[in-house]
Order: C-alpha cells, then sequence, then structure tokens
C-alpha cells in the first residue's frame, strides 16, 4: 500500500522531468564536453585541451566588444523600459476615458510578439522605401532619407529602443497588478495629512512597489540578454559585427565561422550568468510569495 | 481635476508611446494595400493611390502562406497538447502526494523555466541532428515543450492547492475510483488555469524566433514567422522563391 502511494506519484511526476532533462540537461552536458575538447568544423569531438578553448575566448575582441555591448544593451533596455512604464502603468491605472483602449494598444506587441515587432520595424525603417523616412522627408525633419540599419552608431540605438518597446507590456502589466493591490486607505490618510502627489509618490508609491521593481529588474536583465530576435532581424549583428551583443555573436562563431569549441565555452559563461540571476529571481519570487 | 480634463491630459501623455506602438502597423496595413509599384517607390508614398488587394492573394498563392500558418499552429497545438499531457499528473503529484524531495524539486522547476533555448542553442542543434530530427516538426514540438513543462508544472500545482482536498475525499466516500476523481471532479475544476497555461504554452511556441530558425530548413515546414522573417530580410522574393538561408551554418554538420 505504501509503496504503491509513492509508486503512482513518482509515474505521474517522471515523464516531466524526463523531458525537462533531455532537453536542457542533454544540450547542457554536450557544451560543457565541447568546451573543454578540440572540436572540427563537421562537429567531431576531438582530444582534450582543457581550459584552451576559454583563453581563446577572453583573447577574442570580438567578444570583448560583443560583451560591452551586453553590457550596455542590457542596461539600457531594462532601465528603459521600467523607467517608461511605471509612469505609463502609474496612467494606465487611474480612471479616465478609453482607458480600456489605451490598455489595449499598450498590450499590443505583446500580443504580436517581439519577432512580429521586429520584422515589422525593419521594414518601417527601411532607408529606401522605408515609411519612416517618408515621414521625416515630408515634415522637413531631414532631406536624405536616413540609412537607420546601415551604420553601427545608429543601428544599435535604434535596436535599444525597439527592445525597449517590445519588453514595455509585460512590464507594464508587473505594475499595473502592484498599483492595483496598493490599499487605497494609506493614500487617503495621506492626503488628509496634506501630502502632494509628488512626495506621495516619493514616499509611498516607490517604497510599495520596491518588491516589484526588483522582479521587473531581473525579469527584464535576464529577457534583454537574451534577445536573440530583436537583433538578428534588425541588423543580423551587423554590420561588421557593430551591433552584436553576445547571444548573436556566438551564434555566428558556432554555425557561420564553425568554431563550436569557443562557442560552447562562450555559452557557459553566458549560462553561467544567467543562472546567477535565475537565482536572484527565485529568492525574490519566493520571498515575496506573490504565485 | 474634473474626468474629462483628467482624460485628455492622460491620452495626450500616453500618445508618443501610442503613436511609436501603432506606427509600424499603419505602416503594415498602408504597404499591403499598395501594388508593388508603389511599395519600391522613392520617396514612399503614406497612402496608396490604388487600393490593390492582390498582395494577399499573392501571399496566399505563390508562397504558400497558408502551409505556413498551418505549420505554425501544427508545432504550437503540438507543444501545447504535450506540455499539459505532461504538466497536468506532474502537477496533481506535487499536490496530492507527500513524496520526498518535493521542496528542492520546486526549486528546480523555478530555475529551469528561466534557462531560455537561446543559450544552449548550439547543444540543441547537436542533438537534434543527431536525432535526424533537424528539419522536423517533431524536434519544435518536443523543444517547446521540454522548456514550457516546467512553467506549466509551476503556474498549475499553485492552483491546483486551492482545490479543496474536502471534495474529492467526498466523492472517494461516494465510491469513486482515484480515476474518476481526478477525471471528473479535480480536472473540472482545475479548468481555468489549464486554460490560462494552455494559452502561455501556445504563445511561446507561436513567437518563437531561434527554435524555428535553427531547426528548420526548407521553405515548406517553416513558420508563419520564418516565413515572414525571410520575405523581410529579403533571402527569398515572391518570384522564384529559393531555399532558405544562404549562408554557411547549414553546412558543416555529420548527422
Amino acid at each position: 500500500m505504501s509503496r504503491s502511494r509513492l509508486l503512482l506519484p513518482l509515474a505521474m511526476l517522471v515523464p516531466s522531468l524526463a523531458l525537462t532533462l533531455w532537453i536542457i540537461g542533454y544540450p547542457m552536458v554536450d557544451l560543457a564536453r565541447m568546451s573543454v575538447h578540440h572540436v572540427n568544423r563537421f562537429g567531431q569531438v576531438g582530444t582534450f585541451i582543457g581550459y584552451l578553448n576559454f583563453s581563446q575566448v577572453l583573447d577574442d575582441p570580438l567578444f570583448w566588444a560583443s560583451f560591452w555591448r551586453t553590457v550596455i544593451w542590457t542596461v539600457c533596455v531594462t532601465g528603459g523600459t521600467i523607467l517608461v512604464s511605471i509612469p505609463v502603468a502609474l496612467i494606465l491605472s487611474q480612471d479616465f476615458a478609453g482607458r480600456s483602449l489605451a490598455r489595449l494598444i499598450v498590450l499590443l506587441p505583446w500580443a504580436v510578439s517581439a519577432t512580429i515587432t521586429g520584422i515589422v520595424w525593419r521594414w518601417t525603417l527601411n532607408g529606401q522605401f522605408g515609411m519612416l523616412n517618408a515621414l521625416l522627408i515630408k515634415f522637413r525633419l531631414v532631406d536624405q532619407p536616413v540609412e537607420f540599419l546601415a551604420t553601427g552608431e545608429v543601428a544599435f540605438p535604434v535596436a535599444i529602443l525597439i527592445g525597449i518597446l517590445a519588453a514595455l507590456p509585460l512590464t507594464v502589466v508587473i505594475f499595473l497588478g502592484a498599483f492595483s493591490s496598493q490599499p487605497s486607505e494609506i493614500f487617503d490618510a495621506a492626503h488628509i495629512d496634506g501630502a502632494g502627489p509628488l512626495s506621495t509618490f516619493r514616499y509611498m508609491t516607490l517604497p510599495l512597489i520596491r518588491p516589484f521593481i526588483n522582479i521587473a529588474i531581473v525579469l527584464n536583465v535576464i529577457y534583454a540578454f537574451n534577445s536573440f530576435g530583436i537583433i538578428w532581424i534588425l541588423t543580423q549583428g551587423g554590420p561588421a559585427n557593430s551591433t552584436d551583443i553576445l547571444v548573436t555573436y556566438v551564434y555566428k562563431v558556432a554555425f557561420q565561422y564553425g568554431q563550436m569549441a569557443e562557442a560552447s565555452a562562450m555559452s557557459l559563461m553566458m549560462l553561467a550568468f544567467l543562472l546567477v540571476f535565475c537565482v536572484l529571481y527565485a529568492r525574490f519570487a519566493i520571498r515575496e510569495q506573490a504565485w | 481635476m474634473t474626468r474629462a480634463q483628467r482624460t485628455i491630459l492622460y491620452w495626450l501623455l500616453l500618445s508618443p508611446l501610442l503613436v511609436l506602438i501603432l506606427l509600424p502597423y499603419v505602416v503594415m496595413l498602408s504597404t499591403a494595400l499598395k501594388p508593388a509599384s508603389e511599395v519600391f517607390t522613392f520617396p514612399p508614398q503614406w497612402l496608396p493611390q490604388n487600393i490593390d488587394f492582390s498582395n494577399f492573394t499573392v501571399i496566399w498563392n505563390k508562397i504558400d502562406f497558408a502551409r505556413a500558418l498551418m505549420n505554425s499552429l501544427y508545432v504550437s497545438v503540438g507543444a501545447t497538447v504535450l506540455t499539459l499531457a505532461l504538466a497536468i499528473p506532474a502537477a496533481y503529484a506535487m499536490v496530492r502526494s507527500n513524496l520526498p524531495g518535493k521542496g528542492p524539486l520546486r526549486l528546480f522547476l523555478l530555475l529551469t523555466q528561466m534557462i531560455s533555448p537561446v543559450v544552449l542553442i548550439i547543444g540543441i542543434f547537436r542533438m537534434m541532428a543527431a536525432q535526424g530530427l533537424v528539419n522536423d516538426h517533431l524536434s519544435l514540438i518536443m523543444a517547446y515543450s521540454g522548456f514550457s513543462v516546467a512553467f506549466a508544472v509551476w503556474m498549475l500545482q499553485s492552483y491546483f492547492e486551492t482545490i479543496p482536498r474536502e471534495i474529492e475525499e467526498a466523492a472517494h466516500i461516494d465510491g469513486a475510483n482515484w480515476f474518476a476523481v481526478l477525471w471528473r471532479i479535480f480536472l473540472p475544476l482545475a479548468m481555468p488555469a489549464i486554460g490560462v497555461t494552455a494559452i502561455f504554452t501556445f504563445i511561446a511556441a507561436w513567437t518563437d524566433f531561434i527554435l524555428a530558425f535553427t531547426l528548420l530548413r526548407t521553405p515548406e515546414k517553416l513558420t508563419a514567422t520564418m516565413k515572414l522573417f525571410y520575405l523581410v530580410s529579403g533571402t527569398y522574393h515572391v518570384d522564384g522563391v529559393d531555399p532558405v538561408s544562404p549562408d554557411s551554418r547549414r553546412l558543416g554538420f555529420r548527422h
């Protein structure tokens, strides 16, 4: 009796664990194996070479360029998203005519996905036939069409803006939840005590949504760090690697340059970084018990 | 401040953002209704001179967009069904049994749901190549489920915990066996959570970029998202559809 009590739940759990371990665990082990071996262009694993792949990666100037670009990208997308979404969520949580419509539009990029957002923007930003140039020329803001995606100096900030746009909906939802869970009595009390809107925000709203800001930061860092799609769709990391972040650079090293071992070493480093953030996230999530 | 004043002020404050969000969709609509000769003119015009619906028939007939949509639907529904089939029993076992080690298991689930396919893509491609599953929709279904199942279990079990045990015990006393209890009592009560989980899994699969981009090779297998990407990136044109992706990432793998 007691054995079947354990066997049945175990039989229910094992299939899902098996699939997760197969899809996530096996590639991880394979990456670890390749990162310490010599791997040829055809993906065949050769002799053991220890940390040589890692030191080769650390000597690669393009790796460091992508690394620093990833830092800028992640900080700007996360910071920008949170700075924009707090006031937007604040407005969307007030009562005004057409609020549902405004909410719907703000959530639209989530419904159609970051991928499609990137694809449509790529067409909009096209230097020759793009409609944004048509608009700028019409209002005489520029007299020559701007090649938005042709140089890294312009393309990267543009990509950051689109990254923020794609990350906005989910973050706004987080803060909408935060604002709707605030008790209104203490705000009434503060109002009676003569607190203005600014000091109310600074000394009451902000401290109250602090835990939500933490979660939003961690989620956005993970999202931005991993946003392969947006960069790849807009510029493919080009021209000449000038908009590569780590995920797009690793993809090129593996699948275009055929250096599987170095790419595996890089993937492992990124994985380590992500795990640190996941642990942070787990700590926030468990502490808040928001589930 | 009256409600009318507030309405005007808030819409004004939101308007820059709303314009930025909606701009690409206006572009889509404007471009979709133009004949090709007007799309590729310089400077571009916002309003089409001749409204032309032929783009829709072209995308349907020549690009075979219907098939791409069916492919997307197939992999997304497949991934959703597989994920739920694995996650519902697992979540049920997590909530209703006193299996040892549930705490660490919960933490493991939380951590795996944060790992994205992007950092593992090299390993995933090699694994699917070794199994001969590249360019097979099955590989996508497996991969999507593998990355969704932890999240699904997490989400389902937090809802399952709110369903009172007493209802099931009552059915048990009335003579129902454990399967009848699960099928006729528990699952109907859990429907809201199952629905939400299904939607999240479906959207994750439907909007995926990197897995479909890496694992699919031939035009007839592409999902709708991939089809659009290759169209816009100019890898192939409406006339004379080429096989996808000319670059060498397709080379260099021995199964």
